[in-house]
């Protein structure tokens, strides 16, 4: 039971180095009093497994909604898919029932958000909360003897063993005295402890893939470090494929061996995480790193790109970055620009870079 | 806080509040204009004859004092006595009161055994047909004169269909269970008398149905409130991301948060029903507190009418401690202190 973890899931009859997740030209709209809001516009994004990517972009561009479809929880209406596929395990998330949905969480992502004090039910135990986590998620999907079963010995024996898992996982997400902690309520617990446990959680059925949406936006600093030292030090053990979305590159930097950077609804860039520190080709990209503080430049202010996020109801035709552009030409204005290889694993979307290159 | 002591000290809360009130009712039954004892002693009573009733009953006296006897009478069991019939106020309750319990109580929970679903389905088919059913219901519920529907439900189903009894608690011919506790059903089932359990199980169905439709209404609505509140509480979506069934999710996750609402106005709806169980008691025959009330009112006959604000007093005491119990059953973090 304790080693459940440690070894990584024989992969579905595929190779180990599989596609395990592959968002393709994924267009999104939400219907608003305002108008028609066009959030995604073909977003392509790829996982393989055991990647740590990092998804940034400023608020609203679409970084959340992305993640979102692939447990499918976009909520609909107002949401609407209007084209695009998202293939998980070579599975098409998108047609699947919502009662198959369910399995499919359970069995193969795992998730964990901003606020951990507004992600736990602030009226069960922490006991409560985990062993579910763990029994419906070993279930996958499968019905789950309830509590008031317990008279029946194999009931009282799975329970017993999710509860021994729920320390274990405790113990794994480093919360100290789990045995005796795993029977407090969330509100006796401090916010770097609940995102623990809220990690704990997402972990209990051994995920093919971690989405990590902010997963430090809403802890101070001190703990934030510990939070990504726990999501870094669980990658290494566990072999675990993540997908961290922040709007902060040094997470990024620190954390991810690949990056994709979002704007108003697309992937305009994706590369190692070296190279794009090194070598970012799109503007944005340019202007984003620009913009992150340094420490040894204190004369002048905060660098930042000039404009503003465009109203998504009336984006801008062809590229959606170029009213902010610098080096914008009649061809940014007119259509969007494919994704162009531009290095070693990294590929742009502008125009500013032949084809073939 | 201990949660022992914590009721210790809501039970000695409840010992001011009644102080209060029986001030207050005194006040009222003694101020309001009007002569009782001209009234229970006849128009062509001497005024000797009124003199003799103000002395027996010691309205002679000054009111202060006339409280002072009341209360120590009260903590003797002794509750004064009707100026009318002359029977013992205690007595009287001890016959009407159960019955108006057993008509109350089995009304909460009619609307509570329907109109919690009710709520929660409508919450989940939001803005769809199950929700819309519900909510017309609901309307409709509150929107009709619970003495028209009475009298409409006693044609149908009593008259015209001959399903049920048109009132009383018990037909003239069946004797009721030795009371032990007053409630028709809980003494016959005590004593393992299952026919009388059913007859007036029959008895009792339309009037509480009745009775349960304004309450099944405003619990209906509230627990429909309070889960769409809690269904767009964070956790919900962190349990649907990790895999956790949406129906495990609303029964036994989000139920609960919404809960709290709802017992408040369970709670609330208890105490309205009792003090407006008179008009389906009239229309029923039901032996109940609420027409003993009516006709004490009526005629200024102030030892029961102190009598029944007290016993309200002290239920309505007991209600509103359980539902705090209840509250701290609920929800963790309320401390008891």
């Amino acid at each position: 039971m304790a080693c459940a973890m440690c070894s990584t899931r024989a992969p579905d009859g595929k190779a180990a180095m599989s596609e395990l997740l592959n968002i393709d030209d994924l267009h999104l709209e939400f219907h608003t009093y305002d108008g028609v809001v066009k959030v995604l516009a073909g977003v392509n994004l790829q996982m393989r497994r055991g990647d740590v990517l990092g998804l940034v972009g400023e608020t609203g561009c679409g970084k959340s909604m992305t993640a979102l479809s692939v447990p499918r929880l976009i909520p609909m209406p107002p949401g609407r898919i209007t084209a695009g596929r998202v293939t998980f395990n070579g599975e098409d998330i998108l047609s699947k029932r919502e009662s198959e949905m369910e399995a499919f969480r359970a069995r193969h992502v795992g998730m964990i958000f901003q606020d951990p004090v507004t992600n736990l039910n602030p009226l069960f135990t922490i006991r409560e909360q985990l062993v579910d986590a763990v029994l419906y998620q070993q279930a996958q999907g499968k019905k789950v003897p309830g509590r008031w079963r317990g008279f029946s010995p194999s009931v009282r024996q799975l329970r017993k063993e999710a509860h021994e898992r729920a320390v274990e996982l405790m113990r794994l997400t480093g919360i100290p005295d789990g045995d005796k902690r795993i029977y407090d309520y969330p509100h006796q617990f401090s916010g770097g402890m609940r995102q623990r446990v809220l990690i704990a959680m997402a972990l209990a059925g051994d995920p093919d893939l971690l989405i990590a949406d902010e997963p430090t936006t809403a802890l101070d600093v001190t703990i934030q470090a510990q939070i990504l030292r726990l999501i870094r030090s669980l990658v290494a053990q566990l072999g675990l494929t993540v997908l961290l979305i922040t709007h902060n590159l040094g997470v990024v930097a620190r954390s991810c061996e690949r990056v994709a950077v979002m704007y108003a609804g697309r992937v305009v860039e994706e590369s190692p995480v070296r190279e794009l520190f090194r070598n970012p080709k799109h503007p944005y990209t340019r202007g984003l790193i620009a913009a992150v503080p340094q420490k040894d430049v204190h004369r002048g202010g905060l660098e930042g790109i000039p404009g503003i996020i465009p109203n998504l109801i009336n984006p801008p035709a062809g590229c959606r970055f170029n009213p902010r552009c610098e080096h914008v030409m009649d061809i940014c204005r007119e259509s969007v620009p494919p994704a162009i290889d531009v290095g070693a694993g990294h590929r742009a979307s502008c125009f500013l870079y032949p084809e073939d290159a | 806080m201990n949660i022992r002591f914590y009721i210790l000290r809501r039970i000695a809360l409840v010992i001011p509040t009644l102080i209060g009130l029986s001030i207050l009712t005194f006040s009222i039954a003694r101020i309001v204009p009007g002569d009782p004892v001209g009234l229970a002693a006849g128009p062509r009573a001497t005024e000797e004859i009124k003199e003799a009733f103000r002395r027996e009953f010691g309205l002679d006296q000054p009111l202060p004092i006339q409280y002072i006897n009341y209360m120590t009478g009260l903590f003797r069991g002794d509750w004064g006595e009707s100026l009318y019939t002359r029977r013992a106020v205690i007595n009287d309750l001890r016959v009407y009161w159960p019955a108006t319990l057993e008509l109350t109580t089995a009304a909460v929970v009619i609307a509570t055994v329907l109109g919690v679903p009710a709520g929660v389905i409508s919450a989940m088919y939001r803005n769809r047909l199950p929700d819309h059913v519900a909510r017309v219901l609901s309307l409709f519920f509150v929107s009709f004169p619970s003495f028209w529907l009475a009298m409409i439900f006693q044609t149908w189903f009593a008259r015209d269909l001959g399903l049920f009894p048109i009132g009383k608690r018990l037909p003239v011919l069946v004797s009721p269970p030795a009371p032990t506790t007053g409630l028709f059903l809980i003494d016959s089932l005590v004593q393992l008398d299952l026919e009388t359990f059913l007859i007036s199980l029959r008895h009792l169905f339309i009037p509480a149905l009745v009775l349960s439709f304004g309450a099944f209404a405003s619990i209906t609505r509230i627990t429909r409130a309070s889960m769409v509140e809690a269904l767009e509480k964070d956790f919900v979506r962190m349990e649907r991301a990790i895999g956790i069934p949406y129906r495990v999710i609303i029964f036994k996750y989000v139920l609960r948060n919404a809960l709290i609402a709802t017992i408040t106005v369970i709670s609330l709806n208890f105490g309205w029903l009792m003090a407006g169980a008179i008009l389906i008691e009239t229309i029923f025959d039901w032996p109940g507190l609420g027409l003993y009330a009516v006709e004490a009112s009526l005629s200024l006959d102030f030892q029961p009418i102190m009598g029944i604000a007290i016993l309200y007093g002290v239920v309505f005491s007991v209600v509103n401690i359980l539902t705090d119990i209840v509250y701290g059953i609920l929800d963790p973090r309320i401390r008891y202190g």
